[in-house]
């Protein structure tokens, strides 16, 4: 079986004159927290809608466990489990009989599983209170228990912490965390607040306006957000021969406005600024830096809005 | 679709205007046969009549589009309309995987059910439980009965047609407030085109339709073609309409 659970290909979705997804492929592996990035607006929603089948794409192809028929799609669908902007529920029926509801559609044996699944999710004690009694918090608890129900192969969050208080997204963010290492349960979940996908994902993807700009995996993303000494000089090239023998360093990287990112001598700044102004060189800037994953967005996104 | 037609069932339970209906219907039912049965309202020149059951002409009302409509309008708009716009709960159905054919025809299924329920078994089970009570029980003969259910098998079948209509129109606004008035708007227009002087055009359309059999079905003696044109018409309407509504709701893109 392919170690992919979801792969689309040139993924577009035109609304009238909009165009809110262009020609996007991203690729899920089994198994990885998959982070979407991207601003309200961006497109993330849309492809999880397509990919889930609430809408559909005016151009491109989805693989979801392999299948890829169009018409089969719904066989690979049962697999997984999702929730798409905000949880759908019954408002007057309890959180049982909203699992009840769900557990019926698809046919999952025994009234058991329910019971586990309110567990999981801290709702148990809930007894007969009607979901319209129930916090923001609480429906999007519920919403994620009806996602889980039916034990799901890959789950889909679309901004699963909307609504929820610091301590909701800590254990939320836990959730996720177990569900992935006890169960091997591949993820995909989107969000604006990059901070919380930070602490989570294994790969991110990154859309802006309908595209994708960047596939990468945290190991990547933390080695280009490692910290360093951003340096410009006035002559570049030479600026680079210094680091490399009087410094000793092929530690850095040359960017193409010109500035260097060294990641050596985090901690002797003198002797790198030395270095540089005893082969007359004219030091322009020298910072110490540490991109966040939001300034690496930002970066990103600022060079498309910049074209 | 066995799971689907369960979890609707499932639903259908649950859902408080589904009950509020029962209670309407029931209370409007037994209030208006009590009326007939004691004489104190006096329905005239009905097919019941003609029958020789005018102690069940408090049906007659319930045959009616423009009221049966009313029993069953909000019920397609709180149960099949409000998934689509309040809680939304339609996107569970999709992401579940089901087919959407799948999920479309259980809606029918059951919405069906619950209108045939409210507006067919209520009245004739508390037509029958009240003559019985009231001491008429003997105008229940072979005869009579097989006139009945004769009658009411067709009168279901059109019935299905108009039902599919009902869904297709819920679907279509996704409003339980628009469900209503557009349904109404349709039997007001039906009502109306009934009553308009010969336009040989419409009505031709209109004697052709599960309109016209509402009434046509109870006619005391009806031939083998005329049961055979009503099955037509019927089958006909429900093919078409419920084909219609699969298309749409394999096209529609969920909120």
């Amino acid at each position: 079986m392919s170690e992919y659970i979801l792969r689309t290909s040139q993924l577009s979705k035109k609304y009238k004159n909009t165009l809110a997804l262009d020609d996007v492929n991203i690729s899920v592996k089994k198994g990885e927290i998959y982070g979407f990035i991207g601003q309200n607006g961006a497109g993330k929603s849309t492809l999880l809608r397509i990919v889930t089948g609430l809408s559909f794409s005016s151009k491109g192809s989805i693989e979801l466990f392999g299948e890829n028929n169009p018409s089969m799609l719904s066989d690979a669908q049962k697999r997984t489990g999702a929730i798409i902007e905000s949880p759908a529920l019954f408002p007057n029926m309890t959180a049982h009989d909203n699992l009840e509801v769900h557990r019926l559609q698809k046919g999952i044996p025994g009234r058991e599983s329910i019971n586990k699944t309110l567990e999981l999710v801290g709702l148990s004690e809930t007894g007969n209170k009607k979901v319209k009694n129930f916090s923001l918090g609480m429906k999007q608890r519920l919403g994620l228990a009806i996602a889980l129900l039916s034990d799901p192969e890959l789950l889909i969050l679309d901004e699963p912490t909307n609504g929820l208080d610091p301590m909701g997204i800590a254990w939320l963010r836990e959730l996720i965390k177990k569900l992935n290492r006890e169960k091997g349960l591949t993820i995909l979940i989107s969000s604006h607040i990059l901070s919380e996908l930070h602490q989570l994902a294994s790969r991110y993807g990154i859309i802006h306006q309908g595209k994708l700009l960047e596939e990468i995996s945290a190991k990547e993303l933390d080695e280009k957000c490692r910290q360093h000494l951003r340096i410009k000089v006035d002559q570049q090239a030479k600026g680079a021969t210094i680091l490399e023998s009087t410094l000793s360093t092929t530690d850095f990287e040359v960017m193409p406005d010109g500035t260097m990112k060294l990641y050596a001598y985090l901690d002797d700044v003198r002797k790198v600024s030395k270095a540089l102004t005893d082969n007359d060189l004219v030091i322009e800037h020298l910072s110490q830096n540490g991109d966040s994953l939001e300034s690496y967005f930002r970066e990103l996104v600022g060079g498309v809005e910049d074209e | 679709m066995s799971n689907q037609i369960r979890a609707e069932l499932f639903k259908l339970q649950r859902n408080k205007t589904f009950w509020v209906l029962v209670l309407i219907s029931t209370g409007i039912s037994a209030l208006l046969h009590y009326l007939v049965i004691i004489e104190w309202w006096q329905m005239q020149n009905t097919a019941f009549d003609r029958a020789g059951l005018s102690e069940f002409n408090a049906i007659s009302t319930f045959t009616v589009p423009l009221f049966f409509n009313l029993i069953i309008s909000p019920l397609a708009g709180f149960y099949i309309s409000n998934e689509f716009s309040n809680s939304s709960v339609i996107k569970n159905q999709i992401i579940s995987g089901s087919k959407r054919s799948h999920i479309f025809l259980s809606k029918y299924l059951v919405f069906t059910i619950g209108s045939i329920v409210l507006t067919i078994i209520i009245p004739i089970m508390t037509a029958i439980i009240e003559v019985i009570l009231l001491g008429h029980g003997d105008i229940l003969t072979p005869s009579t009965m097989l006139y009945l259910g004769r009658a009411y098998s067709l009168f279901t079948l059109q019935y299905l047609g108009y039902t599919a209509i009902l869904i297709l129109i819920a679907i279509i606004t996704e409003d339980s407030g628009k469900t209503i008035i557009f349904s109404i708007v349709l039997t007001i227009v039906m009502f109306v085109i009934e009553k308009l002087p010969n336009i040989p055009i419409v009505s031709m359309i209109y004697n052709n339709s599960i309109f016209n059999q509402f009434s046509e079905v109870f006619t005391f003696s009806m031939t083998s073609g005329e049961i055979l044109k009503s099955i037509l018409i019927a089958l006909v309407t429900l093919i078409i309409i419920t084909l219609c509504g699969v298309i749409v709701f394999n096209k529609k893109e969920i909120k």
